[in-house]
Order: structure tokens, then C-alpha cells, then sequence
């Protein structure tokens, strides 16, 4: 049988970063441009809401967390929220959309492009947005003065790990989802509840020890860990293994979104 | 130019001339077999039909041809490339209008030609030009800027049409390029692909509807449940398989009076539901033998066209593939 050639024709499912990769890049930005405005306001009005009325508000009662005001506290994990929470719906509905409703990789596949490069590009668009949310924050938190150190500079190129880390898995949601509505799922199971319970409010270590264990294998604990201690200037003992756990863990997610789009795209 | 006269040449012409190339071919999906071994070859700078209903395996055929989806066996060769091994080199050099309209629907009619332009790796100032060039052609320059939802379903199939052809592709496959779309739009189309035909560009096209077909095709396969059932230039199939001339009547009219007729005068017949389809070479004898006979039935005549061919090979319509053709029986008792 012929069929074999499925198998023999196709390499290992990691995304393809070259000129075509790029070109994808080209085509989101292209599309972001158009709607930028309504798409900054809303990825930053509710991170800047909680900011304010945490940081300031509740901030009066709390004033201080680890020896640091609690605005200055919350301000870089409500960074790394922000990054998380924007590369995630921005992936899970755009993919949706192009996947599902508009046949945007359809017609990137029927012509030129491969599966591995709209892949790459996706990653590659996202890592950007990554980087622009993490720097919008960023200067909003240098404006107010939460931020202690110029370390701080660092969590800039960093944005990649979580913009890799989560556009996997949205990409991979995004593809399975039948319906919008299922992306919601993937929100509300495993988003809000990484966002509510990652130590950006309060210490992990308060909660018990199971908690704990599970919220190891979150990537959002360990990414706040790495921009608080880069904003506030303590590099502690554990700084080196929360940035090899998303370093391993960028890795690890690199390949899903190529499987993903393979079945949904080649198979049919 | 010349070679390609659409008479059945005596052998299988070289390679060289041949854009397309099919033995055995097939396709499966999982358990379901759509494309069931079929052999094909298309000339260079002839446009090439495929004519059939719904799921007679022509969609899955295109998919293959363009390197959309994998050859499940046999052999394909496109523009001298095998299908199987160099489907990237092949969509390099093919040009692809597929069944729905899959514009990007987040960028405006220009953006759409001009980031297409870009993933076959032009530079930006070719991007542009080309994108120009091809929304002139199409004749959507007025709507350039506009966004892709705000099109007609006939400004969208040309900008489609518009966007397989950027990167000056020696073959495009279109699959059925107007379903869906009222007369005048697809008489646009039709003029379009007919200007492509002539620069010299191979094409290869799906559709249910015989004028389409006899109009572009210069040679077509009907294909039906995953087979070619014929193939040929239209007007040879017609004359072939069903002669010039039919004349529709009832059923019930036919079983009690048709026995009468002479040898030879009916070339064949075929019931359809309530129809009977008398298909003649000599349609004055015949009608006037149905005008002298007793109780002289109600009836349609007409010219044969691509769809009794098809009817004459399936026993089913074209157009949706049912097994009872019923409103041909309405037709065919009221028609007069």
C-alpha cells in the first residue's frame, strides 16, 4: 500500500522558524495593525484595574509583602499574568478562527506554506506580542515606581519562554475546540485558576503542602517567580531552577501545535 | 499551440506535452474509497474537465493534483513532478482555486493578494506589483482597499481566482470555480478563464454544470462514485453516448403506445421516473410519428447536451446525483 508515504514523508513535528515562518509574522502583524487600539485596551484595562485596585486599594490594608510594598508585590506577577493572559486568547481565538471559520491556514497550506512554518509563525508573532505586553507593563510598573531594580531590563527578552509556553497549548485548544464556546474551557479550567494561584497575590508557601506540589508543575508560578525577582532584585536560590523549568518546559511544548495542525490540516 | 486539437490523438503524447499525468489513481479515506484507480492524462495549455456529481470522487482528485492531500496509490504526475514526493515543488508552480472561498477575511482585498504574493517569497515591491497586475485583471482594483466580507460572492471568487495566479502558475486548478453564483458573476468567470486559456495557461477544472463544461473544456472526464465513466472533447461525447437530438414524454404514454415505432429511429431510450428519454438521430420522423399516433402525448424535444451523457451512463441526474430524475416528469408532460 501506498499509504505508507504519510508516515515516511514526514519529519519530527517541530515548527519551522525560516523566511516563511517569517512571512506568516508579516501576515499577522499586518492583521493586528488594522485593530491594534481595541486590542491594547483590552488586553491591559483589566490587569491595570486589579493593579490599582489591589496594588492601592487593598494595597492600604496589606502594606507590605516580603518587605515590599504590596503594589510592588503584585506589580511583576500581574506582568506575567498579563503575558500569559494575552498570548492566550490572542492564539486560542485568532487560531480558532483562522483554523475553523475562515480557512486562513487552508489557503496558507494550499499554497506555498507548510504546516511547520505556519507553526513557526504563529510562535514567532506571539513571542512578539509576548515581549510588547511584558514592555507595555514594564513601563507602567518603572512609571510608578514598583520597580527596584535594573535587572528588571531582563524580563524583557524573557517574555519568549511564556510566549512559546502558552501559545502551545491555546494553539492545540483552538484546533481540537468544535465550537468557540469550548475555548472557554480551557479558560476557565486551567487559566483563571493558574492566575488566581501562582503566587501572584500572596505567597504560595501559605498553602498546603498538596497545593504546592501541583502548583510546581504550573508555568505561571514559575514565571512570576523569575519577574518578581528580576523587577525587585532578588535573585534567590531558586531563580536558576525556575528558569530552567520554562526553559524545559518551552521545549517541551514546541512541537504540539505542528502535530495538532498536521491532523486537522493534512489528514482531512 | 497547434498539438493541442482536441480530437483523440492516436497514442499517449510524451511527457513533455503533458501537464498532468494519472495512472491508477486513488484516494482513500480511511475505509472510504473516493477516487477508485482512475487514469487521466492533460495536454499542456488545454483546459481539462471534470464533470460529475456530487462526491464522484473530483474534489478529492483536485486535492491530489494540487498537493493538498496524499495519493493513497497509483501514480501522478504533475508538470513532471511525482504528486507523491514533490508536492512542495509542485504548488510552487500550481495555481489553486479551491471549492470555498478561503480569503483572509482580516485584511483588505490588496492585502490578500499582496501577502500571498510574499509567502512565495517575492520582495515587497514585486508583491505590490504583481497584486496590482492580477486585481486589474479581475477587474477589483475599485475595491482594492476594501475588506474581503464586504465583496460579492462574485468579487470574492475573482479575487480567489486573482490570487492563484500570482505567482504566474503554468497550471491552474479550479475547483468548481462558480458554483453558487448567479449568471452574470459566473459569465465573468467564464471570460476570465477563457483570456487564461489563451495566454497559454493549462487549466484544469470541476463542475456539475454541463455549460460550463461545454463551454471551457476543450477535453472532459464524467466521473461518477470515485470513476471516469467517459472521456473525451464535449461534442464527442454527446455524439457518442447520445446523438443530437431527445424527446422527453411521459412514462405511462410510452409502456401503452411505444411499441409501434420502427426499428433504428429511437437510438436509445432511458426512464428517468416518470420520463422516458428518446434519444434519435432523426428527430422530425420521430415527432411526427408521435403527433400521428393515438392519444398523442405531450412532450419535449431538444438538443442532447453533456447531462444526457451523463444521464446515459449513470441512469441518475447531474445535478445532485439522486436515483429518480421526478422533475423531469413534470417537465416533460408540460412542457408543450
Amino acid at each position: 500500500m501506498a499509504t505508507s508515504s504519510a508516515s515516511t514523508r514526514r519529519a519530527w513535528p517541530l515548527p519551522r522558524f525560516d523566511w516563511q515562518a517569517w512571512r506568516v509574522w508579516e501576515r499577522n502583524a499586518a492583521a493586528w495593525l488594522k485593530i491594534y487600539k481595541t486590542s491594547v485596551l483590552l488586553n491591559f484595562g483589566e490587569p491595570f484595574m486589579n493593579l490599582l485596585a489591589l496594588g492601592f486599594g487593598l494595597g492600604t490594608y496589606v502594606t507590605s509583602l516580603d518587605n515590599v510594598p504590596f503594589a510592588a508585590y503584585i506589580g511583576p506577577g500581574l506582568l506575567a499574568s498579563t503575558v500569559m493572559m494575552g498570548v492566550t486568547f490572542d492564539m486560542a481565538f485568532s487560531g480558532f478562527n483562522r483554523l475553523h471559520r475562515e480557512g486562513v491556514y487552508d489557503a496558507m497550506i494550499t499554497g506555498p506554506l507548510s504546516v511547520e512554518a505556519i507553526a513557526g509563525g504563529e510562535y514567532l508573532w506571539e513571542c512578539t506580542r509576548a515581549v510588547l505586553y511584558g514592555s507595555t507593563f514594564l513601563l507602567v510598573l518603572v512609571a510608578m515606581g514598583l520597580v527596584r531594580s535594573w535587572l528588571a531590563i531582563w524580563i524583557l527578552p524573557l517574555m519568549i519562554l511564556p510566549g512559546i509556553i502558552f501559545t502551545s497549548p491555546a494553539l492545540v485548544v483552538a484546533t481540537a475546540a468544535k465550537l468557540e464556546d469550548h475555548l472557554f474551557y480551557y479558560f476557565t479550567l486551567v487559566i483563571t485558576p493558574m492566575f488566581m494561584f501562582s503566587g501572584i497575590f500572596f505567597p504560595v508557601s501559605n498553602l498546603p503542602e498538596i497545593a504546592q506540589k501541583v502548583i510546581w508543575f504550573t508555568p505561571l508560578y514559575h514565571l512570576v517567580n523569575v519577574t518578581r525577582g528580576l523587577a525587585l532584585g532578588r535573585l534567590g536560590p531558586g531563580f536558576g531552577a525556575d528558569l530552567l523549568w520554562l526553559f524545559v518546559a518551552a521545549l517541551v511544548a514546541l512541537p504540539w501545535p505542528v502535530v495538532a495542525l498536521r491532523r486537522k490540516l493534512l489528514d482531512a | 499551440m497547434e498539438e493541442r486539437t482536441p480530437a483523440a490523438g492516436p497514442a499517449a503524447p510524451p511527457q513533455a506535452e503533458l501537464a498532468v499525468s494519472a495512472r491508477g489513481l486513488t484516494k482513500r479515506y480511511g475505509d472510504f474509497i473516493a477516487v477508485r484507480g482512475i487514469d487521466f492524462d492533460v495536454r499542456r495549455g488545454e483546459c481539462f474537465g471534470f464533470l460529475g456529481p456530487n462526491g464522484a470522487g473530483k474534489s478529492s482528485t483536485m486535492r491530489m493534483l494540487y498537493g493538498r492531500t496524499e495519493v493513497s496509490g497509483g501514480r501522478l504526475t504533475v508538470l513532471g513532478l511525482d504528486a507523491a514526493r514533490d508536492a512542495r515543488k509542485i504548488k510552487m508552480r500550481v495555481g489553486v482555486v479551491p471549492q470555498e472561498s478561503n480569503l483572509d477575511s482580516e485584511l483588505t482585498v490588496r492585502e490578500n493578494l499582496e501577502i500571498f504574493a510574499r509567502f512565495y517569497g517575492m520582495t515587497r515591491a514585486e508583491a505590490r506589483r504583481r497584486a496590482r497586475r492580477w486585481l486589474e485583471f479581475v477587474g477589483l482594483e475599485a475595491v482594492a482597499a476594501q475588506r474581503v466580507e464586504e465583496l460579492s460572492g462574485g468579487m470574492q471568487r475573482r479575487l480567489v481566482i486573482a490570487r492563484a495566479l500570482l505567482h504566474e502558475p503554468e497550471l491552474v486548478v479550479l475547483d468548481e470555480p462558480t458554483t453558487g453564483l448567479d449568471p452574470a458573476a459566473r459569465h465573468a468567470i467564464w471570460q476570465k478563464l477563457q483570456q487564461l486559456k489563451e495566454s497559454g495557461v493549462t487549466l484544469i477544472l470541476t463542475t456539475h454544470y454541463m455549460d460550463e463544461a461545454h463551454r471551457l473544456c476543450d477535453r472532459l472526464v464524467v466521473m461518477d462514485e470515485g470513476r471516469i465513466l467517459a472521456e473525451g472533447p464535449p461534442g464527442r461525447l454527446v455524439e457518442e453516448h447520445v446523438g443530437r437530438d431527445v424527446v422527453e414524454l411521459p412514462a405511462a404514454w410510452w409502456q401503452a403506445h411505444g411499441a409501434g415505432l420502427p426499428e433504428g429511429l429511437v437510438r436509445r431510450q432511458l426512464r428517468i421516473g416518470q420520463a422516458v428519454f428518446l434519444y434519435t438521430d432523426d428527430a422530425p420522423a420521430l415527432l411526427q410519428r408521435l403527433g400521428a399516433a393515438p392519444e398523442a402525448p405531450r412532450y419535449l424535444a431538444r438538443q442532447t447536451n453533456l447531462e444526457d451523457v451523463f444521464l446515459a451512463l449513470t441512469g441518475r441526474d447531474l445535478d445532485d446525483g439522486d436515483e429518480l430524475r421526478l422533475h423531469a416528469a413534470g417537465m416533460a408532460t408540460s412542457a408543450l
